[in-house]
């Protein structure tokens, strides 16, 4: 018989770290505590692991961001992915086949340039190419065919692709689980205590667990933990929705992104086409699929490749983003509550963070010092107003 | 009750490179069926071979590539002539496919392999990866020809929706017509009838003349070959008919979806040959086929019976009938009945040979040699719809299936999909709930009266879902190869929830969704888990019900992106200009080159269409009100005759859009955004509006009312006054004065500013006269030597002035006092868009400034380019351009505060080197405004 991928254990009456939230950035932070010698730990998901926006999102991996603390951010990601499979032995498919963000006019093009010129200073491999090369390198793209919005230029990102997201969440749910960590699936976190701005423990629908941390990794409910331990956050949760046509034939290996389209595709090794957009423009729980949806993201993607008009879209479906004002997460502690950590605000490009903002959370908690890469990300920087302004590298491109 | 019958005139297509013929009606795999071509394709993992099932466009096995369209369900197209049919997936074809050496290699392909393989060492899995995107997906696009159709949408609004035209379809929506309603009633077959269009025996002779009657029921529309596959949220339906979207908002939903059989699974189920009863029923019916040999029947029901006495009936020889029932007592004269066995095996390798029977408990009992299998075992009700509305449903053991506990609003349920099998009752529920359906539209709402049937009557006591044998071969799911050996396995790596269990195995994550296999694969996981059905619970049921081709979703979408052309446009075109796109405006961009457009702006006249610029006409006792609210400058003493920059900020502080306000009369004010933000400027206008009721405003948006154009240069007021009676002298139209004159016989509403910084303005007239005014300035203005300018020309022109572009030269984090302009914040004021944030800006150092540069030569810098301090990037340049007033580079950039002050020296990052840059304070041209303000 083969041996489980992670355990079922009894609720502790105490841990010494909480994680609250069963997607990559709870089990992550919890795998990589574990590394670093922290291993009485929980994981509280409320319901299956997987089951927010890691077990939704269109799994676009790439560091081509805007800000250099952006860049540096997510290339220290990539680079973690890019060892993965090794280090946690189950293969996450990371296809690293290219990224290519189009621009149909100048103001996109600028937008490109000032990108790649951040990205090289950082040392991340992008470059902005122009419609000759891009067809050369995507032969099946509509570049110089009749088009609405022609293709001007793309920020070519070949390190950039797609992984197999599910082998993410679960093989950092082994990692953690061999650690020594507990997972705890179907427990439902319904309070924080807090006593005397210091956190204290954690109510959940099989009992309350005194704990000495604990880390908010939530996503799309994270305003709604963080408001248990009287923390308010600058989160919008807003819903996003994807696609994914029947399996076809191989014909498209990169990931392609536009932003004046609203839509951007990838192709997986099963063969389905895998299409998306940006957030619904309405605050919402909500997790249902809209028709509206599919008729935009055909209707777009058919200006991309006109030929794909008999492919049939076999899937649809919606997970939350938690949207801060300037595109870019927030980690590290509450100021105001001590030992009430987050990992959150992922918004619409999260699940490529989850080794970086894992890895560095883990060593602020074990530490407690901030590691440099995570300066910039912490809640302070709303009031002191010192936003890491990644919107435009990352409202369509996920 | 069959749609066609076979006549004459006959029909030939292609199928794999044979020549295939078909009688007039049947369907592609009717047509293959009678030709004795029973392998129609390779299955998606092992590459087994498959054949035709269910027939009914649920499962995989019949996809096919249609003339160049994958993945086509053979059994739902009719034949046409000429068509060209190609199996999928198989090389060199579905008979004998080199790669079903993965069949026998299976035990090395267990499930979730690929996460336990081919990552090591880490460079291995490119070229693993290389060979599986050889190998994996079904259909191959043609990226030449790829798709096209006729595509259009269609909206229907209606009283009550009926999904599905069966029994109980047909008669709730008559009885919701007699009730008074509109009703749409959509199926997805050619005709009406459900499954009474090919099990006869269930025909009773009132029903005959329900399609009929149905359909000729004035208050009915009856849509066939459609597929409702999408239950989105208030009752709205997307449904596919052809080429067609439908979308359907209805204020009651009927569901009458019916059930189809369920697969059972035993060794081998997936072997051609073995069908389901219905399947086997269509053949006959439906398309006038018969079996090319002895039929062996499996059943635990009475619909069992009744297919192999129609089979018999039709000629067929059967080979047996097993009933794994061992005290039923239905008997068919000639035909040796099995009770108490049923099938544990197909023999065979690519058909079906013979069967392997055993007891119930797993004794063998031997071989029956046959050429096809049938089984009638039981039915998956098509709750998915329900799932999707957002209904609540229970699995009830009594019945086999999940029933609805709780309906979303407006929703209703009736038939087979309530697990009503008999006919007679289905008939009389459908008749109530249909009533009920149309005496809830547009009332109160009316209590529910919910029936159910006490058992499911169509099943034995136990429900049959797997086979009482270990043997490997044995498909859970069809689509993606997963055998009950695969289920458990990933159960016990963990994956026990059904959702994970789905996603690890990828059991129901195939073409057909799950509706082949869910209910065996819930079943499998429940017994490994030791868990009721009930408890294990299903996978969230997603849209599409029905795959859905790309075309019909965009519809004629691609073409009907608007294209947005002033009144100029072709004007512009005939006079040589490059047109560029401006969000869906296209504007132009330069006729002759920038250097002599410049030069006739500079120098003596310019005109630029400007009408794609937002326009919005307030009215009001309160309007200076709302401007004193959105607008952080002052509005209030804006006095009549007047125009004033403004600057709209959003609550953050951030700088959402700039413009001019003017003020015409004393409740009367007409205001400018720019072009890229009109919407959104007009959508921040109303919804700050309905939040105030009670203020006196009248709010238009004129943008598309009038044509805008712009004369600037120092020749500019000779010019108008050729155009007008009017006295424009500097002292009655002086800078920033704002009002109406008569141009060109036209009435105009006129601002005399200058973007451009040049005697300037800005003349607003009705579209329809836009062609007029503009031909007779240029006319005016020849003897000056004017010319028309582009938006290249312009972007320069305005450069020299400094004046950014909102969007170009801000971003989404750029507040007016980092921007430079903080003179428009005016904090003193109580309230207003954006004060909060902007106050706290306020109090602290600033960060960051935008401002001119200039370098010390004209080496060309491209907007986006770094801007350092050593090697610290600190901003970036937004604009850029060679001025011929200074006659280096100069542009706009955004640097660190440090390095703002005049003549500051930054470097600009150019490829790898970079490029010494001075901060320049005042504008490059005419600092002092006198040009402007002449
Ligand atoms: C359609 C879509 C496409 C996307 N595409 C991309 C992409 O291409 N690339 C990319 O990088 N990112 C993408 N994202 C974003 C990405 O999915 C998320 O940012 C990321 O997965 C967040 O991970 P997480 O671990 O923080 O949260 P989640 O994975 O959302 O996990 C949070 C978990 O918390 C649990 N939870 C909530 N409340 C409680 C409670 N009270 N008690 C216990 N548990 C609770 C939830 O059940 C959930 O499982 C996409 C998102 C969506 C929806
Ligand atoms: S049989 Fe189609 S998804 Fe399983």
């Amino acid at each position: 018989m083969p041996s489980p991928m992670w355990r079922q254990h009894e609720l502790k009456e105490s841990y010494d770290v909480v994680v609250i939230g069963g997607g990559v950035h709870g089990l992550a932070t919890a795998y990589y505590l574990t590394k670093l010698g922290v291993r009485n730990i929980a994981v509280l998901e409320a319901k299956y692991l997987g089951f927010g926006g890691s077990g939704r999102n269109t799994a676009i991996v790439r560091s081509n961001y805007r800000t250099p603390e952006g860049i540096a951010f997510y290339d220290h990601s990539v680079k973690l992915y890019e060892q993965l499979a090794a280090e946690l032995e189950f293969n996450v498919m990371f296809s690293q086949h290219g990224h290519f963000t189009l621009a149909h006019n100048e103001r996109g093009v600028t937008g490109l340039i000032e990108r790649a010129n951040n990205n090289r200073m950082v040392g991340v491999n992008s470059r902005v190419i122009y419609p000759a090369e891009i067809q050369k390198l995507v032969p099946h793209l509509n570049v110089f065919g009749h088009s609405r919005f022609p293709i001007m230029a793309a920020l070519y990102h070949p390190p950039g692709g797609i992984i197999r997201h599910d082998a993410v969440v679960w093989a950092y749910a082994r990692g953690a689980d061999r650690g020594g960590a507990h997972i705890h699936q179907q427990t439902e976190v319904t309070a924080i205590d807090v006593h005397q701005g210091k956190v204290t423990s954690v109510r959940t629908n099989r009992g309350t667990i005194r704990a000495g941390a604990v880390v908010n990794a939530t996503a799309g409910y994270a305003s709604t933990i963080s408001k248990m331990a009287g923390v308010p956050l600058p989160i919008e949760s807003h819903p996003l929705q994807a696609c994914v046509t029947e399996p076809l034939k191989p014909f498209l290996d990169a990931v392609i992104v536009s932003s004046t389209l609203h839509v951007y595709v990838s192709q997986t090794d099963r063969g389905e086409l895998v299409l998306g957009a940006e957030v619904d423009d309405h605050q919402s729980y909500s997790i249902k699929g809209s028709l509206a949806f599919l008729e935009g993201a055909a209707t777009h993607l058919l200006e991309l490749f006109p030929f794909l008009a008999n492919v049939k879209v076999l899937r649809q479906w919606a997970g939350l983003c938690d949207m801060t004002p300037d595109y870019s997460p927030i980690i590290g502690e509450a100021p105001d509550v001590k030992g009430f950590l987050m990992t959150v605000g992922w918004g619409t490009y999260g699940f490529k963070a989850g080794p970086a903002s894992g890895h560095l959370l883990a060593e602020r908690i074990a530490s407690g010092k901030t590691p440099k890469l995570l300066e910039p990300f912490g809640l302070e920087r709303f009031a002191n107003d010192c936003l890491v302004g990644e919107k435009a590298a990352a409202s369509v491109s996920h | 009750m069959a749609d066609h019958s076979p006549s004459t005139g006959q029909v030939e297509f292609q199928f794999n490179g044979k020549t295939i013929v078909a009688a007039p009606g049947q369907t592609i795999a009717g047509a293959l069926h009678a030709a004795g071509e029973h392998v129609l394709s390779s299955s998606f993992k092992y590459h087994r071979p498959r054949g035709l099932l269910c027939v009914s466009g649920r499962c995989p096995n019949c996809l096919c590539t249609v003339d160049g369209t994958p993945n086509e369900r053979i059994c739902q197209t009719p034949a046409r002539t000429g068509m060209q049919v190609k199996s999928q997936n198989a090389w060199p074809s579905p008979k004998l496919d080199v790669l079903r050496v993965f069949n026998r290699f299976s035990r090395f392909m267990p499930v979730g392999f690929y996460y336990k393989s081919m990552y090591k060492p880490r460079w291995m899995w490119p070229i693993w990866e290389k060979l599986i995107r050889r190998i994996t997906g079904l259909g191959t696009i043609d990226p030449v020809h790829g798709g096209d159709g006729d595509y259009e949408k269609r909206n229907i609004f209606t009283d009550v929706a009926i999904i599905g035209g069966g029994l109980a379809g047909m008669q709730a929506a008559l009885a919701a017509a007699e009730g008074g309603a509109r009703v749409v009633l959509i199926d997805d077959q050619p005709g009406l009838g459900g499954h009474l269009r090919y099990d006869p025996d269930l025909v009773r002779a009132e029903w005959t003349e329900l399609p009929l009657r149905t359909a000729a029921n004035h208050r009915i529309e009856v849509i066939n070959g459609a597929t409702v596959f999408g239950a989105y949220e208030d009752r709205y339906l997307g449904v596919r008919q052809g080429e067609r979207l439908l979308r359907i908002r209805a204020a009651q939903v009927v569901v009458a979806t019916g059930a189809w059989e369920r697969p059972y699974v035993f060794e081998n189920n997936d072997l051609p040959g073995v069908l389901l009863a219905s399947g086997a029923q269509r053949l006959v019916r439906l398309e006038h086929c018969t079996f090319d040999g002895p039929v062996l029947v499996v059943t635990d029901n009475a619909q069992g019976y009744r297919a192999a006495r129609q089979l018999k009936g039709a000629g067929v020889t059967l080979a047996g009938l097993v009933d794994t029932r061992a005290d039923s007592t239905e008997a068919i004269d000639g035909v040796t009945i099995h009770r108490g066995q049923t099938i544990t095996a197909a023999t065979g390798s690519s058909h079906v040979t013979g069967a392997k029977l055993a007891t119930l408990a797993g004794e063998k009992k031997g071989t029956i040699g046959c050429r096809w299998i049938v089984q009638a075992l039981g039915f998956t009700a098509a709750t998915s719809l329900l799932y999707q509305a957002g209904c609540s449903l229970e699995y009830d053991p009594a019945l086999d299936q999940p029933v609805v506990k709780k309906y979303a609003a407006g929703y209703w349920s009736t038939g087979a999909v309530n697990g009503f099998h008999d006919p007679q009752a289905a008939s009389a529920e459908a008749r109530s709930v249909g009533a009920a359906a149309a005496a809830a539209v547009g009332s109160q709402p009316v209590p529910r009266v919910v029936e159910r049937p006490t058992s499911s009557g169509a099943t034995a006591v136990e429900p049959n879902y797997v086979a009482p044998t270990s043997a490997k071969k044995q498909f859970v799911c069809l689509c993606e190869d997963v055998t009950v050996k695969d289920v458990g396995d990933a159960i016990d790596e963990g994956y026990s929830n059904i959702e994970t269990l789905k996603r690890y195995s990828t059991v129901s994550m195939g073409p057909c969704q799950g509706k082949m296999c869910q209910a065996a694969a819930i079943a499998v996981c429940a017994r490994h888990n030791k868990q009721t059905i009930a408890q294990t619970g299903v996978t969230t049921a997603r849209p599409p019900d029905q795959p859905v081709p790309l075309g019909v979703l965009a519809g004629r979408g691609v073409q009907f992106t608007l294209v947005r052309q002033t009144a100029m446009h072709d004007w512009h075109v005939r006079n040589g200009a490059t047109m560029s796109d401006a969000g869906n405006w296209k504007r132009p961009g330069v006729y002759t080159t920038v250097e002599q457009e410049y030069d006739a702006v500079r120098n003596r006249a310019g005109l630029i269409d400007v009408s794609t610029l937002g326009k919005l006409d307030l009215r009001g006792e309160d309007v200076s009100k709302l401007l004193e609210y959105i607008y952080p400058n002052k509005f209030a003493n804006l006095p009549v005759g007047r125009v004033r920059y403004g600057v709209i900020c959003g609550e953050d502080g951030i700088i959402l859009d700039d413009g001019t306000v003017s003020r015409l009369g004393s409740e009367r004010y007409f205001i400018t955004t720019t072009t890229g933000n009109a919407d959104a400027i007009d959508s921040w206008f109303r919804s700050t509006l309905v939040c105030r009721p009670q203020w006196d405003i009248r709010f238009t948006n004129v943008s598309t009312s009038f044509a805008a154009m712009n004369l600037a240069g120092p020749c500019s007021r000779e010019i108008l006054a050729k155009l007008t009676t009017s006295d424009v002298s500097a002292e009655r139209w002086p800078y920033l004065a704002a009002g109406e004159l008569t141009i060109a016989g036209v009435k105009a509403t006129v601002l005399r500013i200058g973007f451009v910084g040049e005697l300037g303005y800005e003349i607003h007239v009705p579209t329809q006269y836009g062609l007029h005014v503009w031909e007779a300035i240029l006319e005016a203005g020849r003897e000056f030597g004017i010319a028309p300018f582009g938006l290249e020309a312009q972007r320069l022109l305005r450069l020299e002035k400094k004046h950014f572009l909102p969007g170009v030269d801000t971003d989404a984090l750029s507040n007016p006092l980092e921007a430079d302009i903080g003179w428009v914040v005016k904090l003193e004021k109580p309230d207003f868009i954006g004060r909060h944030s902007l106050d706290r800006v306020s109090q602290r150092p600033l960060r960051q400034k935008l401002v001119g540069f200039r370098l010390q030569d004209s080496t060309p810098i491209e907007a986006g380019s770094l801007v350092l301090s050593g090697t610290k990037v600190t901003g970036r340049v937004t604009s850029s351009g060679n001025s011929p007033a200074v006659g280096t580079t100069i542009g706009l950039a955004w640097v660190a505060a440090d390095q703002a002050h005049d003549g500051a020296r930054f470097e600009i990052r150019v490829r790898d080197s970079n490029v010494p840059a001075f901060v320049h304070e005042a504008p490059f041209y005419d600092p002092a405004g006198e040009r402007l303000k002449s």
